[in-house]
Parts: structure tokens; C-alpha cells; sequence
């Protein structure tokens, strides 16, 4: 058990930046996921927890002492890496061993613990094979079953499941999580994938440009993000942006886009004022829908329907801009029909235009 | 149209890849490989453009064997996950190389280079050559050298898995309205149900070198033949309870070990039903169960183990027994680990399955 607190933290390689001075507190037994594009320094800050890479400035403690000086095998942390490095020469079953015979522990306690992690993650069969005729899934999960079966005070993820179909996805996701609830380890997930840090973590830090952008439980960061970063990072499908004008009209403010005019709800003036002239508006697919169903409502041409059986995702062109509204299966627009499109007033969301830059393009692919 | 028959292939003298796979793409239609890894996807795009030759089997085109034919001769086109750029040439320069190739004017080249790019979200790095793109780049320009020409099938294997979800999302509806346009024959791998369902006109499921089942997206979601499929086709997996038989008049009533009736049909749905000496379950998606309220009837009793957030939903993990339960539930929904809970399920959402296989569905009315 561990509690971790990061204060001032940066992260230098060479004149390169990768942690720009960043604090936060991890509570003993806490789940947080670190999320966020490539290069955004969420590595960078987990290998510094870790102590595989030197802290440029600030503090890291861990249970309250400053741990910047102490080697990486002295903290008790637990480690699996995307690259899942096993050994190449010994079995799964020696790979998994490998780090209870470092630690010298007796040979029927290290059978126990490999046989039961192996059970748990459904490795049992491949336990006498050596990890060149795995697939990259199958190694993943041995690489993961060599973490856990040290059962340190604090694990660190490096995305872990990343290569996982759907099906072994949810099944490794639960584990992880039954094994969190269980244990209370204090657990650090980082991933670029959204779904996984929802679904996973007590809290999420969203990060980019190494900063944090916003640290919250899961359901906040979805809807109230602080800002277009985390909006535009978290959600699936992605939530819809588009660029407006905004303009005082009498009493009430209204947003131009497209040609279209739509008058906002009270809920946004003084949002709008505080903005000004231009915003980035945005909405997520869910609170969108085909038909005229409020005050909000565009007009725009059906591109495409993708019909995932359990929902229909309808992708509509509104002048340049493609938005994607999340369906119930019979509604099935054709192709290059004119629709109407309703935006669910009370979940509208505006941004200012600054924020917006970083958003569209090639974030992390 | 492309036919495997009996298609096998061995790789060395132990690792089977395809076992006796029969499967035909039929024209202009979208066939999407769907399974685990491992389990045989590109050994069949392999096979198809003529790279892998099967151990035994044959492949036809139009009823003619093409076993023979190199694959220079079969006007394929193919996107590897693995990239295959030409590393000295410039991204718009590694695009245009299959119009070259074919003679194509420099106007109407650098016409298409531009649209593809457009299409992809790569138009500003058409100068750039590959090796100083990331990996979901290299990516995108594999799919546009492939897409970019006119060809007979296009076999692109997981051409959109290493890109981030938002990307993924935008070029899966670039992809399924281009496929259209162009009225295209397409095989497309992936191991996404996501993708699967949204781009598949037929989604074939391959697991371990076996085709377990091929049909329409609506086919494996509403009836999957088999537990394989009925776990492996929809977001998040079907769930299963394991269920008893009990014999009321011309009902069969099917309940937990623990005594709680699960779902109750009739006899004469049951033909494929089998004396109960194998395991019997009962499956259901997380969208077809919900927390009981009041005054429900039927209701399975269990705890909640775990809960997933997904944003706008989120899910409980109800353990019923020995099972567990996926229950979708709105985000704003006030449940908690540990919580004693009860599902309710209409009745007619069943899927039923006895020794793995499928014996009957009862499908919801949509």
C-alpha cells in the first residue's frame, strides 16, 4: 500500500520538455489512469514514478518521503510495459516465476502464485511454451501476470491491453479491476485509449503537452471536461465540434455556423458574453437527433449510417462540418437525404476558439 | 467472385492456419474477417492476392481456379498492417505509384493523390517520406496507396488498427462511403466489433482457422450460431447464465442452480434441445436486461461485482451465482460495488445455447 505525491514535477530530455512542472496527489489504494495522446508526458511521468528515468526538477514521495534518490528495485513498484520484454530463452511459466526467485521466495509458494495468476488470466495452457510462438496478445498477458504476481504496493500499467481484441478486452479489463477491488493496490494505468481509462479508474488525469488538463472521476471528465482538450480526447463516438460566431440579439445570444442561425439558451449568456465574438461549440452524439425536437435544430445532409445492431451511429454533413449522432437502430436516414437535426439544448457546451487548435488534427496518430 | 473451397493451410508441420475453409466475396459486396489474433484473417487476404499458396483446397474466381496465377496477374490491391511504404519515395510519390504504374495521366494523378490524401487526413504530408511519419501515418498512406486505384478486390488487412479512436471513427465512414461510390469488392480484417458491424454488408467470424459463422451484422447479433460468436459479435460481449431445464406441460421453464427461474419457452420451440445431459445456457446482450423495478415479475437476484464507466452509460457487472451479468445502465444511474441488485429481461430476448451451440433465439422486435 502507497501513497504517491507529485510536487513541481518537470521532466527535461536534454532542451526538450516533457513534464512542464505538474502536481498531484495518488491516495493509498486509489486507481488513476493517466490519459492522453502520444507525447503528451504521461510515460515520462510514470517512468520518473517508477524510478526508471531521473526527476529534472521537483519532488516525487511516496508515503510521504521523497523518493527522487532511491533506485527503482528499492520502491516496491511493479511494472508491465507495452513492449511486454519477456525472456526469450525460458518458459512462461520461468518468465512469470522470474520475479519471486529474484526475491528468493520457496518453490511451492512461487508455483502457487504462478499457477493461480496463470488460472486467473487464462494462461495455463501456455505455460510450457517459450514466448516466440505467442501472439501479441498472449504475450501481453504473460507480461501482466509478471507484474501482478509480485503483488508490490503500487502497480504501473503502460498500456496493457492495447492489443487485445474486444472480447479479451473487457474480459482482461474486469480482471484488473476485481484484482484492484480485491487487493487495493494503489494501481497507475497509462493509456491513450479513453474507453479503458473510463471504464477503469477512480479518477482520471487527462494530459497534454505535459500538463494536466483536468483530474476527475470518470463521469466528470465526460460531462463537464474543462476544457475542448479533454471534450475532444474523451468520448466515443468523439463529440462534434464546430467554429461560431457569437452575437447579442436583443436579450438572448445567438450562434451563426454555416449559415445557420440558432438562438442560445439562457443557460449559455453568460458564457457567451464572457466569449465574446467566436467559440468552439460542441456537442456530444448522444444529444443529437434526426427530426425537429427543440429550439436547436440545423439542417444538414446524411453522409453515412453505421448500424451496430444495438445503435445506429448517423454521420450528417452540415456545411464543412461532419457531425455524428448516436441513433436507435430504426432510424436509418438513406445516403444524401436532408435531414433535420436537433442539438439537445441542455447539453450544448461552448469553448473558446484558442483551446480549439489542438484539437482536430492528427493528435497523437 | 472469389471462392475458397476447402481451403487448409499447414505452416511447417504443426501450426494449422485454415482449416478446410469454404467461403466465397461476392461482387461489390464489403466481407469483413472478424477475429481474435491468431486466428487466420490474413492468412485468407494471403491466400487471395496470391502470396500463399493453400496446402490443399482451391481458389476460384468466377469459377475458374486462380491457384496458379501470380499475384501480379490478379489486379489486387492490398493494404499490409504492417505498411510496405517505399521508404525513398515522399508520401504523395508512394500514393501515386500505382497510377503511375498503370500509365495514368500526371493531371489525373496528382487529381486523385490529393482527393485520397483529402480523404485520409494526410493532405499535408504528401512531401514527407514515410520514415518520418508516426505509425498511425504510415498507416493511412498503406490505405491510400491501396484504395487509390482501380482494382478487381481490395484485401486490406486491419488498415485502421493503429490509429487513435477518433481517427479510426472518421476513416471507417470515409472507407464504407468510398466503398460504395466505387461499387468496390472489399475483404477487410479486424479484430474491432465496433468495425465489424458498422462496415460489414456480411462479417465472417474466424476462429482458429475455423469459420464459425458468416452472415449479416443482423444475423451474428440477433443469431449467433454458436457461444463463440454470440461472445465475440457486439460491444460489450454477450453475457451467459448456466441454466437447468425443468419440464412444465408443454413449457420448459430454465432456471439457475440456485433455483431462480432465468427464462421460460415453449416445448415446441425447443426441437434442437437435446436430454439434458450437456451444459445448458442462457445468454443475453447488456441492452436486453435492465435493473428491475417494482412490480416486475420475473427478476434474477445477484450483487454487483463491478462497474464500468463508458461515458454516456455505464455498466454493471452482476454476479449471479457462478456468472456474471453485463447490465447497461444510464450514466447517471446510482449503483455501487457490492450492491444487492435484480435484473429483469423481457422475455423474449433469449438466446439459448446447449453445449455451445445456438438452439434457439427469440429475437427482440425492433
Amino acid at each position: 500500500m502507497a501513497s504517491i505525491k507529485a510536487t513541481g514535477l518537470v521532466k527535461r530530455y536534454g532542451t526538450v520538455k516533457a513534464v512542464h512542472g505538474i502536481d498531484f496527489e495518488i491516495a493509498d489504494g486509489e486507481f488513476v489512469a493517466i490519459l492522453g495522446p502520444s507525447g503528451c508526458g504521461k510515460s515520462s511521468t510514470m517512468r520518473m514514478i517508477a524510478g526508471l528515468e531521473t526527476v529534472s526538477e521537483g519532488t516525487i514521495e511516496i508515503d510521504g518521503k521523497v523518493v527522487n534518490d532511491v533506485r527503482a528495485r528499492d520502491r516496491n513498484v511493479a511494472m508491465s510495459f507495452e513492449s511486454y520484454a519477456l525472456y526469450p530463452t525460458i518458459s512462461i511459466y520461468e518468465n512469470i516465476a522470474f520475479p519471486l526467485r529474484s526475491a528468493g521466495m520457496n518453490a511451492d509458494e512461487i508455483d502457487r502464485r504462478v499457477r493461480d495468476i496463470a488460472e486467473k488470466m487464462e494462461l495455463v495452457p501456455l505455460l510450457g511454451l517459450k514466448p516466440q510462438g505467442l501472439s501479441s496478445g498472449q504475450a501481453q498477458r504473460v507480461g501482466l501476470a509478471r507484474a501482478l504476481v509480485r503483488k508490490p504496493s503500487v502497480f504501473l500499467l503502460d498500456e496493457p491491453i492495447s492489443h487485445l481484441d474486444t472480447r479479451q478486452r473487457y474480459r482482461m479489463r474486469r480482471f484488473i479491476k476485481q484484482l484492484h477491488q480485491q487487493y487495493h493496490y494503489t494501481m497507475i494505468y497509462v493509456t491513450h485509449d479513453q474507453e479503458e481509462a473510463l471504464a477503469l479508474a477512480d479518477r482520471v488525469m487527462v494530459m497534454s503537452n505535459g500538463l494536466i488538463q483536468q483530474m476527475a472521476p470518470p463521469d466528470e471528465i465526460y460531462a463537464r471536461p474543462v476544457n475542448a482538450f479533454v471534450a475532444g480526447f474523451v468520448g466515443e463516438p468523439p463529440i462534434n465540434f464546430f467554429d461560431c460566431r457569437l452575437a447579442r440579439d436583443g436579450g438572448r445570444w445567438t450562434l451563426a455556423f454555416e449559415g445557420q442561425t440558432l438562438t442560445l439558451p439562457e443557460r449559455l449568456s453568460d458564457k457567451a458574453a464572457q466569449l465574446g465574438s467566436e467559440a468552439l461549440a460542441a456537442v456530444r452524439p448522444h444529444f443529437l437527433s434526426i427530426g425537429a425536437n427543440g429550439p436547436l435544430v440545423l439542417e444538414g445532409k446524411v453522409f453515412v449510417t453505421e448500424e451496430l445492431q444495438d445503435q445506429n451511429l448517423v454521420m450528417v454533413d452540415v456545411g464543412k462540418v461532419r457531425f455524428t449522432l448516436v441513433a436507435h437502430p430504426s432510424v436509418r436516414p438513406r445516403r444524401g437525404e436532408v435531414v433535420p437535426l436537433t442539438i439537445d439544448a441542455d447539453h450544448l457546451l461552448l469553448f473558446p476558439q484558442d483551446n480549439s487548435r489542438r484539437i482536430d488534427d492528427d493528435l497523437a496518430a | 467472385m472469389y471462392e475458397l473451397k476447402a481451403v487448409h493451410k499447414r505452416y511447417g508441420l504443426a501450426k494449422v492456419a485454415l482449416r478446410k475453409i469454404d467461403l466465397t466475396v461476392r461482387d461489390k459486396e464489403f466481407l469483413v474477417i472478424y477475429g481474435p489474433a491468431g486466428a487466420g484473417k490474413s492468412t485468407i487476404l494471403n491466400i487471395l492476392a496470391g502470396i500463399t499458396r493453400p496446402t490443399t483446397g482451391d481458389v476460384l474466381r468466377d469459377g475458374v481456379s486462380i491457384l496458379h496465377l501470380p499475384p501480379e496477374r490478379r489486379d489486387a490491391a492490398m493494404a499490409f498492417e504492417n505498411y510496405a511504404l517505399y521508404s525513398h519515395l515522399s508520401v504523395g510519390e508512394n500514393l501515386a505509384f500505382p497510377l503511375h504504374a498503370r500509365g495514368m495521366a500526371r493531371a489525373e494523378i496528382d487529381q486523385r493523390v490529393k482527393r485520397i490524401a483529402e480523404i485520409l487526413g494526410i493532405g499535408h504530408l504528401l512531401d514527407r517520406r514515410p520514415g518520418f511519419l508516426s505509425g498511425g501515418q504510415r498507416q493511412r498512406v498503406a490505405l491510400g496507396r491501396a484504395i487509390i486505384r482501380p482494382a478487381d478486390i481490395y484485401l486490406l488487412d486491419e488498415p485502421v488498427g493503429h490509429l487513435d479512436a477518433k481517427l479510426r471513427h472518421k476513416i471507417r465512414a470515409e472507407l464504407k462511403a468510398l466503398a460504395d461510390d466505387l461499387n468496390a469488392t472489399v475483404v477487410f480484417t479486424t479484430t474491432s466489433s465496433r468495425e465489424a458491424l458498422a462496415l460489414g454488408d456480411r462479417v465472417a467470424v474466424l476462429n482458429q482457422g475455423r469459420l464459425e459463422q458468416i452472415g449479416t451484422p443482423a444475423d451474428l447479433y440477433h443469431r449467433p450460431a454458436n457461444a463463440f460468436v454470440a461472445s465475440f459479435v457486439g460491444d460489450p460481449p454477450m453475457s451467459f447464465i448456466t441454466v437447468e431445464p425443468r419440464r412444465e406441460a408443454d413449457r420448459v421453464a430454465f432456471v439457475t442452480p440456485d433455483g431462480m427461474p432465468v427464462a421460460t419457452l415453449r416445448a415446441d420451440a425447443l426441437d434442437g434441445l437435446r436430454p439434458a445431459d450437456a451444459s445448458i445456457q442462457v445468454g443475453f446482450r447488456s441492452n436486453e436486461v435492465r435493473l428491475a423495478q417494482q412490480g416486475d415479475s420475473a427478476a434474477l437476484r445477484g450483487r454487483v461485482d463491478v462497474i464500468e464507466h463508458l461515458g454516456h452509460s455505464k455498466i454493471a457487472l452482476v454476479g449471479i451465482g457462478r456468472d456474471q451479468v453485463s447490465v447497461s445502465v444510464p450514466a447517471h444511474t446510482s449503483i455501487h460495488v457490492g450492491e444487492e441488485v435484480a435484473i429483469a429481461f423481457p422475455r423474449d430476448a433469449v438466446h439459448l445455447f446447449q453445449d455451445a451451440r445456438a438452439v434457439v433465439h427469440a429475437v427482440p422486435s425492433v
